[in-house]
């Protein structure tokens, strides 16, 4: 217990400083470190996790934490504190054009209160804790997808709160349905600790259980963005402030998808690997081959990224269908790592640029030669060319269906996955040639964030040999 | 067929809230809703009773602060502030409540088909005015066109979904129940603030014409 309110007094105090300091400067400083702060406190808890010492850290009564809840722990705080401290960089820019620090505590605050709600998501081992974090992490960052304060923002802010909220409804449902499975099972005793219903999984009922899954699929699926029901997503990631659509496309995903991770754990435990697999791996299908395919005509350059993320998300949700956590990190990891650089480096493009129209950004490569090869870089990291990291995962998703044979799902898989490639090859490199206004030659700060990400995307896909991440038998 | 309180409960609450889709004036149904969420508490109350279950009455007494007293008036303060005074819909209200009607209907033969209704109380019923109330929380999201009423359909269809967790599985743990009720109240809170930056930026609040973003 009392490790758990180590964790959350980092993020707690910086909730309380960035309200009250009257310097938004200082309050950008201290936000940055303590980020970096917290990610050192987790990797001092999680280190016996991650060496496989232990296989769960008990945190009190429904808290608990696996190897991979520590890893999503930790990627989720590695990108909040990359976004942090590029904010300090974006905040001073953004300032030097409108002349007024806006509503910065309140975005700070809202930047700590959503780190909090993400960090319980994968601490909590109750259904029900897991909902309320869920629903606390979008109250939590409406406020910054509306921080332009724009009528595009707002409209944006709006679908996000009002879609997610609803979407998230039905999932509250799938949780009622699994409770009510264990009520109405062999043994008659509700609970809503993923531990006991995963070690009574036989147990459950199963009509009910199936109920539940599904639901909750629906529900956090329209969190993550999976097809069908990914309308909001575009545009909160395209109207958000850059560092913020950096959180939500690398943070905040995973934490939607993770829902289904754990929800899916039931299903496999219950015996019923099957349908669970049968149904996440077609939705994921679906939502790659969409996503791609959405990315073809694109007039907006956050919206790319934004449809990107969406293919991704339908490649997790794959990884999670074939009942593999560790592949399912892996393709997150990667993900992340990629899809932070971008949005950072698009932010900073877009500010230097004024505009966001794929059309009006041209000559990147004269007007600044290292945003230029950073972006070529990040976006080859992010599309799944070797060597990065993201190659290695989509190569061990590939093979892990090649092995149980879908072979609809690979071939989708290939052809989708070209298709992003040409779409964003040919979007970045339109807009990279061509002659520039003026030239731009950005502060270290500008670029260290991205540097850094995009090399640890290339440290990613040299480090790990591609048999070791075959994890299924 | 006798009903005893406990159907007359659920299902009473679902009534008022298919009366809610054929309403236009806004303050008439955001007094319905309230009726409806004090029928749920009492059903809270009865269970309790029924079941044995004190923190279920304790759970009621949040319901009745937050969802009966709480949220009707603040969303009341926000309509007179922001002078909306009704709705007429993009269908004909009297139409939609024919279709909340049928959706009753329709949850009728669909919590006969529900799995595992061994509880000691008959739930059928209940689970048939549970889901009329899901259904007919999304028909007013989908058939009304200003912002807060989106809000209300929202706040009925939550209302659905706790009645269903009440009645199946004599409601969840008192520790989630008050999380969900207070992440109830926080999206409550951020949507009618936001609802007056709509109004402000716009000048109205008809989401039927928020359509600035697309693809193209």
């Amino acid at each position: 217990m009392n490790q758990l309110f180590g964790l959350c007094v980092i993020p707690l105090t910086l909730c309380v400083v960035s309200l009250l300091l009257p310097k938004p400067k200082l309050t950008r400083l201290l936000v940055s470190i303590g980020h970096w702060l917290q990610l050192f406190v987790l990797v001092n808890l999680s280190a016996p996790l991650l060496s496989g010492a232990k296989s769960e850290l008990s945190l009190g009564p429904e808290f608990s934490l696996d190897a991979i809840g520590a890893g999503f722990v930790l990627l989720t705080t590695f990108v909040v504190a990359c976004a942090s401290t590029h904010l300090n960089y974006y905040f001073a820019v953004e300032k030097d054009k409108s002349g007024e620090s806006g509503h910065e505590r309140l975005f700070y605050f809202c930047v700590n209160a959503f780190l909090l709600a993400m960090t319980f998501i994968f601490l909590c081992d109750n259904l029900g804790f897991l909902w309320i974090s869920l629903e606390a992490t979008t109250l939590s960052s409406a406020p910054l997808v509306y921080f332009e304060r724009t009528k595009n923002a707002l409209e944006a802010t709006w679908k996000y709160v009002i879609i997610c909220s609803v979407g998230i409804a039905f999932a509250l449902l799938g949780t009622v349905f699994i409770y009510a499975a264990g009520q109405h099972g062999l043994d008659r005793q509700g609970s809503l600790s993923i531990s006991a219903l995963v070690s009574n999984a036989h147990d459950l009922d199963f009509s009910l259980l199936r109920l539940g899954f599904i639901f909750s699929v629906l529900g956090y699926g329209t969190k993550a963005g999976i097809f069908p029901l990914h309308s909001w997503l575009p545009d909160a990631y395209s109207e958000a402030p850059a560092p913020a659509s950096a959180m939500l496309s690398g943070a905040f995903v995973n934490c939607a998808l993770y829902g289904i991770f754990r929800v899916s754990q039931i299903m496999i435990a219950a015996g019923h690997a099957t349908l669970s697999s049968q149904m996440l791996v077609i939705l994921g299908t679906v939502t790659v081959a969409a996503g791609s395919f959405f990315l073809i005509h694109q007039h907006s350059f956050k919206r790319m990224w934004a449809y990107s993320s969406i293919e991704n998300v339908g490649l997790m949700l794959i990884a999670i269908g074939l009942g593999s956590g560790s592949l399912f990190l892996l393709q997150a990891i990667n993900h992340s790592v990629a899809k932070v650089a971008l949005f950072l480096l698009s932010g900073n493009i877009v500010q230097a640029f004024g505009s966001k129209k794929l059309s009006e950004l041209k000559g990147i490569f004269k007007a600044c030669p290292i945003w230029a090869f950073l972006l070529v870089l990040s976006s080859m990291a992010v599309t799944g060319m070797p060597p990065f990291g993201a190659f290695i995962s989509e190569m061990s998703i590939l093979t892990a269906n090649a092995q149980v044979g879908n072979w609809v799902c690979v071939a989708v898989l290939i052809l989708s996955i070209t298709v992003a490639f040409v779409a964003i090859s040919t979007h970045v490199g339109r807009i990279l040639v061509g002659s520039a206004k003026k030239s731009f030659s950005p502060s270290v700060a500008a670029n260290v964030v991205p540097a850094v990400l995009v090399l640890s995307s290339f440290v990613l896909g040299v480090m790990f040999r591609l048999q070791s991440w075959v994890v299924l038998k | 067929m006798v009903l005893d309180e406990y159907e007359i409960l659920a299902l009473g609450a679902a009534v008022v809230a298919v009366m809610m889709l054929g309403m236009r004036h806004l303050r008439p149904a955001l007094a319905f809703y309230a009726l409806c969420t004090f029928m749920i508490v009492l059903e809270t109350i009865l269970v309790s009773f029924l079941q044995k279950e004190v923190h279920l009455f304790f759970v009621a007494i949040g319901i009745l602060v937050i969802k009966v007293v709480g949220v009707p008036l603040f969303l009341n303060w926000i309509m007179k502030r922001i002078d909306v005074r009704s709705d007429s819909g993009i269908m004909a209200p009297p139409i939609s409540m024919h279709a909340g009607i049928m959706m009753l209907g329709v949850s009728y033969l669909l919590a006969s088909q529900l799995p595992g209704m061994t509880s000691d109380i008959d739930g059928r019923l209940a689970a048939t005015g549970a889901m009329s109330l899901i259904f007919t929380g999304v028909l007013i999201m989908l058939t009304r066109k200003i912002a807060l009423s989106q809000i209300i359909g929202f706040l009925v269809l939550e209302n659905g979904i706790y009645l269903f967790a009440l009645t199946q599985a004599q409601g969840m743990p008192m520790i989630v129940e008050m999380g969900i009720l207070l992440d109830v109240l926080a999206a409550v809170m951020i949507s009618g603030l936001l609802l007056f930056r709509i109004k402000k930026s716009f000048e109205h609040i008809d989401v039927t014409q928020l359509t600035e973003l697309r693809d193209i």
